[in-house]
């Protein structure tokens, strides 16, 4: 592994930055209107625990990535086949948030232009930045993502007068079953997609700060994610909520006298760009590992090029794509994100426990080699004589 | 779909002589070209109109084979 090392601020950074991603203009917690609130603390609480569970195989395993860890916990056969499923996996994420990135561009910003060129030139500058490698991206996240709240507090704090503080009641007014559905979609999106960061974990320069970090992560994304809903919901109240397809954006039109939309435009730019760069890198990374390549940078080119090329082939239309998303996502991402990293944990957990025979044959020959020394003998002696004198 | 051809060809091009010169593995050359022929073949049917069955399709055929999705 190249000795690239970030910090655990910068980690930090980049959690922030994947964790807002797209969900910048899209809300995976509309469809329950009034009640998105409580789904974003149940889906934060359950995203919480896939996290740990990521943090925990990285603990387990430390310095070593996701491929690594699968060939080594499920054999090499096994262990290769599904890194290929999760390089597929990591390749779709970054394509469909392009795609995210696209249409809410030649819809809003460039009607007129192509979404192939919006998504090309974006694809563009991302293989820069991952060919620079991850400390270059994670500096870029120090520079750019704490732009993300500045921007939220801009927006929010010039509709001040514009809000209705009573728009998000009545509370659960159809039920808990759409507000628990809401919440799962809010822990697989974008919470559970964090499995990608296990091929980013090793470059922690303190492993002891990654629980801490993740944690910081997780509960700034839960505090910022209720202030956008509430923002969102006294502004544009639940049901027109429910009806806009890019709920952020509309809201930044309706500041009076005061025209901030390229503001969403550019923390689209800084969450879609730290969460693509994030999926094509662990993606590229999982795919130089599992064929023995020495420098991941060779396919960066080739795996953007797929990416963007299938962002535009994966869906005819955005709604396709959100039928996709509402009926198939949950069910597909299921293995990638609960089932298999469950699995590597409990591997993990048995491989700690019991020690390796190889493990256990030093360790006799070590104790062998202790009682027979001189310098043990005298220490044992020592040891007796003072025993005596007490 | 000549863009289409000249963007494929700069791109391979750009690559291709960074390639040569470090001398990379024969597997470098393999995956990259596989994963680029794919690309091209999608943009090409894509550029031309007929738009082959998406992965998400593929999927979801899956989930509906093993009866997860109705």
């Amino acid at each position: 592994m190249e000795k690239e090392r970030i910090s655990s601020v910068q980690l930090f950074l980049l959690l922030i930055g994947f964790l807002i991603g797209s969900t910048v203009i899209l809300h995976p917690t509309s469809t329950v209107k009034n009640d998105a609130w409580m789904a974003i603390i149940l889906g934060c609480a359950g995203g919480a625990l896939l996290m740990m569970v990521y943090v925990a195989i990285a603990l387990l395993n430390p310095s070593r990535t996701l491929v690594e860890i699968l060939k080594d916990r499920l054999g090499k056969f096994v262990g290769t086949a599904v890194s290929i499923l999760y390089i597929w996996y990591f390749i779709h994420l970054a394509s469909l948030v392009f795609r995210n990135y696209g249409e809410f561009i030649t819809t809003a910003t460039f009607p007129e232009t192509p979404m192939v060129v919006v998504i090309g030139l974006f694809a563009v500058i991302l293989v820069y930045a991952i060919n620079s490698g991850i400390e270059i991206m994670a500096r870029l996240c120090e520079l750019f993502v704490p732009v993300i709240p500045a921007v939220f507090l801009i927006i929010s704090l010039s509709l001040i007068k514009v809000t209705d503080f009573t728009a998000f009641l009545p509370i659960l007014e159809n039920g808990i079953a759409p507000v628990l559905k809401a919440a799962v979609s809010f822990a697989t999106f974008p919470f559970g997609e964090t499995i990608a960061f296990l091929m980013v974990f090793p470059h922690l320069n303190k492993k002891e700060d990654l629980k801490k970090t993740v944690s910081m992560s997780l509960l700034f994304k839960l505090v910022l994610s209720l202030l956008i809903f509430f923002r969102d919901s006294s502004v544009l109240g639940a049901d027109l909520m429910d009806r806009a397809t890019f709920e952020t954006h509309m809201t930044a039109l309706l500041i009076p006298g005061l025209n901030v939309e390229p503001l969403v435009d550019i923390n689209l730019l800084i969450g879609g760009g730290v969460k693509i760069s994030i999926c094509l890198y662990a993606a590229v990374k999982a795919l130089s590992q599992v064929l023995g390549i020495n420098d991941y940078r060779d396919l960066t080119t080739a795996v953007a090029t797929f990416s963007v090329v299938l962002s535009i082939w994966i869906y005819e239309n955005i709604l396709e794509m959100f039928r996709w998303v509402d009926k198939i996502w949950h069910f597909y991402s299921l293995s990638f994100q609960v089932i298999i990293p469950l699995l590597l944990l409990f591997l993990s957990l048995k491989k700690r426990k019991e020690p390796s025979k190889d493990g256990l044959k030093a360790k006799q020959q070590r104790n062998r080699r202790l009682h027979l020394s001189p310098h043990y003998k005298n220490n044992l002696k020592g040891k007796t004589n003072i025993d005596k004198k007490h | 779909m000549a863009i289409v051809l000249a963007v494929f060809f700069i791109l391979v091009l750009y690559d291709l002589q960074r390639f040569i010169r470090k001398k990379k593995q024969a597997k470098v050359y393999i995956i990259y070209f596989f994963l680029m022929a794919a690309s091209l073949t999608v943009s090409l049917l894509l550029a031309a109109g007929k738009r082959p069955a998406s992965p998400a399709q593929w999927i979801e055929g899956i989930f509906k084979m093993i009866g997860v999705v109705k």
